[in-house]
């Protein structure tokens, strides 16, 4: 017989959620819910595992040695979903062929994703998110970020970010000065992690005229409004002026909704593996490290499917809002009445626990024989009352009691 | 007040010479030189809480985000890697990754696969990956000088200061692999949430450097 080394450990990367944890969870999840249900947007579910093809088309976006793969039952690889963009993608293009533009979703599942070992980084993670399918318009944009600007002040932490970008600037510069393909990425890479001193070492070296300058100031370009006027300085590029002006007109929007101090902007946001195309920004929260929720434009991935459908639309780290809410829910795991029927009056007291209920209370029916038990596990447990049923109610003194 | 902003410091020379940055910024840094046991020292004046830690955990630290910034040396920082911002050069602790082996051989001939014992496997697999260059890695923790000396390896890629410890030991630098030294790194968040205090910070550093 095999050794069971690992049966009572969950894999790498995942783990168990109780209680509060799993309380703050699922609020998160409903809020969000609540929220995109509310403006129009409507849920989709998509299988936990897909064929590896999904993800690896024309353009693999997501880096295959990152996929949970498997086999199907005929030897297909399948993979355990990355992300939920592609997969509605699939689905928009199969299922939802001829169905009036713009098509609204939103969802709400798991992705899972292979993380470097003991990171401490989750390999599971909740995602919720909306995708506006069909529409171009600055509008739908603006409809997105919004709603993610929303999103982020619905989740309720002490304080967020959500800053603004576009892929347009660092792509438009690098094809006005030739620079060829590896050495693009190499920029881009020093740019993504804003990695001055060598990206200023390796422009120095380039021949690419004043491309060099524009290049070393797109990674210090962000901040507040100021950006602006500093951008407009410094790129006199047709295409990059028309770009810095629709992402103006989408921050001053926002900023008449009341957020100024929210937005931020960064001219500096050139991931790679991203399908996006257009306008791209992402969501920091207090008390969580990396990015909560990240989102933009992506009008090339429906080609992917035969489609010619523009998208925009964002996905947040569920686990990562209720991480940065940690701690600040109440414990919230007793409940606050625990009722004890005496032998012949179990249906009588499941009555009461109903009534108590509809008052609001989290009762609990008592499943012990004595009362004697039912106390001892009430005062165990933290549970403030406990009311006795027989012929009359009665309630019991709990030693102790409130000291949850 | 606000909540000071949290610099994880590698542990020993990168430490020293920080702090002596510090101090030509004029912080207070009484706290950082008495410092007995304690791991987490206050330099009051400047809002900052200074975080003392091993070179590969500074980089953990600031990546999770429970510290803001860090200063730890680009040696790390290659073998490691991580998503953070790294965003100064601070021009000290400089050294450099060097290929070296015994003297007077030649590396790059003969066809057979070559063994290079290292403390940094990461930034060897690269180094020779970028050369198209099939070879086979030994993980050395101690003095990795002794790997080729014992016949185990063909050559070592390992920091070079001075070059004395080579010479004593009758190896020589075949190639430079990277040149090396302390960086200013910040995590992805902290620098968004709280990119005044940061930047304003930085703008100090480099302007004593």
């Amino acid at each position: 017989m095999a050794l069971k080394k690992y049966y009572n450990i969950t894999p790498e990367g995942t783990r168990d959620l109780l209680f509060e944890e799993c309380g703050t969870q699922k609020k998160v999840e409903g809020a969000l819910s609540q929220l995109f249900a509310g403006r129009g947007f409507t849920e989709v579910v998509t299988p936990t595992v897909e064929f590896l093809d999904v993800f690896q088309q024309k353009s693999s976006y997501i880096a295959p040695e990152k996929l949970y793969k498997t086999t199907d039952g005929k030897g297909r690889l399948i993979v355990l979903r990355p992300d939920s963009t592609i997969p509605i993608a699939r689905l928009v293009s199969t299922r939802l062929k001829g169905f009036p533009l713009p098509i609204r979703l939103y969802y709400s599942q798991p992705v899972f994703s292979v993380n470097q070992s003991l990171s401490g980084r989750s390999d599971e993670v909740v995602q919720m998110g909306i995708e506006i399918i069909g529409s171009a318009s600055k509008r739908a944009d603006l409809e997105v970020i919004s709603t993610a600007v929303e999103a982020l002040s619905a989740c309720d932490t002490s304080d967020f970010r959500l800053e603004i970008g576009h892929i347009g600037i660092f792509n438009t510069l690098i094809a006005r000065f030739g620079i060829p393909e590896d050495a693009a990425e190499e920029i881009r890479r020093l740019i993504e992690i804003k990695n001055y001193p060598a990206l200023n070492d390796l422009l120095d070296n380039m021949d690419c005229g004043e491309g060099a300058g524009m290049l070393k100031m797109l990674p210090r370009l962000f901040g507040g409004e100021e950006v602006f006027s500093q951008a407009e300085g410094i790129f006199k590029d047709e295409t990059i002026t028309g770009i810095l002006r629709y992402l103006r007109g989408i921050y001053t929007a926002l900023a008449e909704l009341g957020l100024r101090e929210k937005i931020t902007v960064d001219l500096g946001i050139v991931n790679r593996n991203d399908y996006y195309t257009g306008i791209v920004f992402r969501g920091y929260v207090e008390g969580f490290g990396e990015t909560a929720l990240s989102g933009g434009r992506y009008d090339s991935l429906y080609a992917d499917f035969g489609q010619d459908l523009p998208a925009t639309g964002f996905g947040v780290n569920v686990d990562a809002i209720a991480k940065a809410l940690r701690g600040r829910e109440a414990s919230g795991m007793a409940p606050d009445v625990l009722v004890h029927g005496e032998p012949g009056f179990e249906m009588k007291a499941l009555l009461l626990c109903k009534e108590l209920g509809a008052q609001g209370l989290m009762v609990e029916n008592s499943v012990f024989d004595t009362l004697e038990q039912a106390r001892a596990y009430g005062q165990t447990r933290g549970i403030p009352r406990l009311i006795q049923v027989s012929d009359t109610r009665e309630e019991i003194a709990m030693k102790g009691a409130g000291r949850k | 007040m606000t909540k000071p902003i949290r610099i994880a410091l590698t542990k020993g020379r990168l430490e020293k010479d920080t702090v002596a940055l510090f101090e030509k910024l004029g912080f207070d840094c009484t706290q950082l030189h008495n410092k007995g046991r304690k791991l987490i020292l206050q330099v009051p004046d400047a809002n900052l809480e200074v975080v003392l830690a091993k070179a590969a955990d500074v980089i953990t630290y600031v990546e999770h985000g429970v510290c803001d910034l860090g200063v730890v040396g680009k040696d790390t920082i290659m073998e490691h890697g991580g998503s953070f911002f790294e965003i100064t050069d601070l021009g000290f602790g400089r050294c450099r990754f060097a290929l070296c082996g015994p003297e007077g051989r030649d590396f790059y001939g003969g066809y057979a696969v070559k063994t290079i014992a290292s403390k940094y496997p990461g930034v060897t697999r690269r180094f020779f990956a970028g050369k198209g260059m099939d070879i086979q890695i030994v993980k050395i923790e101690g003095s990795v000088e002794l790997a080729p000396l014992l016949g185990l390896s063909d050559a070592i890629v390992d920091i070079v200061e001075t070059g004395s410890t080579l010479r004593e030991n009758g190896l020589e630098v075949y190639e430079d692999v990277a040149p090396i030294s302390a960086r200013v790194i910040v995590n992805t968040a902290s620098i968004k949430l709280r990119k005044q205090e940061i930047e304003g910070l930085i703008a100090r550093i480099e302007a004593v450097l």
